[in-house]
């Protein structure tokens, strides 16, 4: 269960909270995920609740090609006086991430000193993680742990917001649970909070994401105070099964005409055409038994023959 | 390579329930290698063929192969079953008279574009006209291979062949459209390069009960690509799903159909019907005749 560090109290108390009527910087919040997740609902119900309380507010959005699986971001910024319109590297107060990769992407910008990390541990894999496709190959998603964000930046919050907010009767009010999060680090008062959103959200799902900001603003508190508290669980993420049976390629030299339609169709490319003109397995380690060579050779030269765990050694 | 690893994980696969398609269980190894130039397509639907008859479950003592003559000829020959080498053109008939007198074989039909649709071409529709159970695969690579290169009736436009010095200028027949129209009980066009599309089209086509023709887009590579500069067999392959059929079959693009692009070379089962099959109707009216009554 996540919760506030020991050796870091962080029990921020109310004057604590980032007022922007007595900052003289502007107040920097990130706002990252992946495209479908709400992102931009989030940036811009923040935007419009600091202009309704009178804040200068700029706000600059990336989604273009990203949208339905893509990185997005959001810099929200909002003060006395706002002059660019984009969070520098290392001046973030508060990260909120959808995406609990996109969150640890967007680490660097929190402020060192005092940044705040709220990330849901919602976990979508990007195609680009499963690029090897070497058997029992391992997604190439990071492997960090909340334990291990906690230790790198001032405070750190992981909350299963999805899972939460599913169980509120809709999972795509995730982040009104995350906006729900966010609050707590702000002084604006809830009753601007709610009346923003009922305004932005969907008609029919006004009550639930009433229901999971109140949620999300339970959870922050109840973690800083130290209590035990549902949602905070991470899962590791689970690995495709892998087939455990290892295949091996076998030529028939006297069979192969040397066609070249293997050699030319092996996505890993590890066949070569030979001296004299046959095909060779010249780098069985890259052979990831997907059977192509086999089924396109006109001369039934290839085959794929399962190997025995005893035999493999 | 360590050959003795190799011959145990074979021998482990053949006692493993035999449910593992191993195409050499289905060859006669003993003629091979087999006499197809390199690059052939053929080789290509024989596999996707035996893989069929290998998920159909079709006893290799119950199938029965009859050829025709020429490249597509010949590939019969290496299967090991029962299987028949033919007169040109005349595959269909002797499958035609091996199917009445043996209804519980299996029998399919290999033949070429020119055996099938030229010399052929009557045996066809009339073998569609019956809606026999026969499985005939048409392995069309557009062009008379074994005999040097003439231009078949499927040999597309301005292709080069050593009938055509000059382009070929003759309209092309749609084989499939043909069969439909005679009345085919199951048709199906497949390119070689999408083997386990072909494996499921081939496996529909002997599940099916009536005449099911079955078009195979193969390669010629060494008569008709290199004359045509198609390419290399690799390149010929590829160029299956891209730019290889020339639109002569009055689609809108020279393209394999793709779910992206709804207007290429159409692929996939275009007729599944249940027109009555000849053989059942053959032996209700035999069986009424014995029977001493001779009107149906």
């Amino acid at each position: 269960m996540a919760k506030a560090k020991k050796q870091n109290p962080v029990l921020v108390p109310e004057s604590k909270k980032l007022d922007p009527a007595n900052m003289t910087e502007p107040v920097n919040i990130l706002v990252v995920g992946v495209g479908g997740q709400g992102v931009i609902m989030v940036s811009k119900v923040l935007a419009q609740i600091c202009q309704n309380l009178g804040y200068q507010v700029k706000q600059s959005e990336v989604h273009g090609m990203a949208k339905r699986g893509g990185v997005v971001f959001s810099h929200v910024r909002f003060g006395q006086q706002v002059w660019s319109p984009t969070i520098p590297v290392g001046k973030a107060d508060v990260l909120i991430a959808l995406e609990w990769a996109e969150g640890l992407r967007w680490m660097n910008y929190l402020r060192p000193d005092s940044g705040v990390f709220i990330a849901d541990t919602k976990r979508i894999v990007p195609p680009f993680a499963c690029r090897s496709r070497a058997l029992g190959a391992e997604i190439g998603y990071s492997k960090d742990t909340p334990d291990d964000v906690k230790a790198k930046v001032c405070e750190a919050f992981a909350i299963d917001a999805t899972e939460m907010a599913a169980k509120a009767g809709n999972e795509r009010a995730a982040n009104t649970l995350l906006l729900g999060a966010l609050s707590t680090t702000l002084t604006f008062p809830t009753s601007e909070w709610k009346e923003v959103i009922a305004r932005m959200v969907p008609p029919k799902t006004v009550d639930v994401n009433l229901s999971v900001f109140d949620q999300g603003q339970k959870w922050i508190d109840g973690s800083r105070r130290g209590e035990p508290v549902e949602g905070g669980a991470f899962v590791p993420l689970v690995q495709p099964e892998v087939n455990p049976e290892r295949t091996m390629l076998e030529i028939t030299a006297e069979w192969c005409k040397g066609c070249d339609i293997c050699v030319k169709m092996c996505p890993e490319r590890c066949l070569v055409l030979n001296k004299d003109q046959v095909a060779e397995l010249a780098e069985p380690e890259k052979c990831t038994g997907c059977h192509i060579c086999e089924w396109l050779c006109p001369d039934f030269a290839i085959s794929l023959n399962p190997v025995s765990q005893e035999a493999a050694e | 390579m360590n050959k003795q690893v190799a011959l145990k994980a074979d021998d482990a696969k053949k006692t493993a329930d035999g449910k593992e398609f191993n195409i050499r269980d289905y060859l006669r190894l003993d003629l091979f290698p087999h006499f197809m130039c390199p690059g052939c397509g053929h080789g290509i639907a024989l596999r996707a063929l035996l893989w069929a008859i290998h998920e159909q479950g079709i006893d290799k003592d119950k199938l029965a192969v009859v050829c025709g003559i020429g490249c597509s000829g010949r590939v019969g020959g290496y299967i090991d079953a029962n299987t028949f080498h033919t007169t040109h053109g005349r595959p269909l008939a002797y499958a035609t008279g091996l199917k009445m007198a043996r209804p519980d074989l299996h029998v399919v039909v290999i033949t070429g574009d020119g055996d099938c649709l030229a010399i052929g071409g009557n045996h066809l529709i009339h073998a569609a006209r019956r809606n026999l159970d026969i499985t005939c695969l048409m392995l069309n690579n557009e062009i008379y291979g074994m005999t040097g290169g003439q231009g078949s009736p499927t040999t597309p436009r301005d292709r080069f062949t050593t009938t055509t010095p000059a382009g070929n200028r003759e309209p092309v027949f749609d084989a499939c459209k043909l069969a439909e129209a005679a009345g085919a009980g199951y048709v199906g066009r497949e390119v070689t390069i999408h083997l386990p599309r072909l494996r499921d089209l081939i496996a529909g086509g002997l599940a099916h009960k009536g005449f099911s023709f079955i078009e195979v887009m193969s390669d010629c590579t060494e008569v008709n690509g290199r004359k045509n500069d198609l390419g290399s067999s690799p390149e010929m392959v590829l160029g299956q799903t891209r730019t290889m059929r020339p639109p002569d079959y009055e689609y809108d693009s020279n393209v394999v159909d793709h779910p992206f692009r709804p207007s290429g070379l159409h692929t996939g089962v275009f007729v599944q019907s249940d027109r009555p099959e000849y053989g059942a109707a053959y032996r209700d009216m035999s069986e009424k005749l014995q029977q001493g009554r001779t009107k149906p």
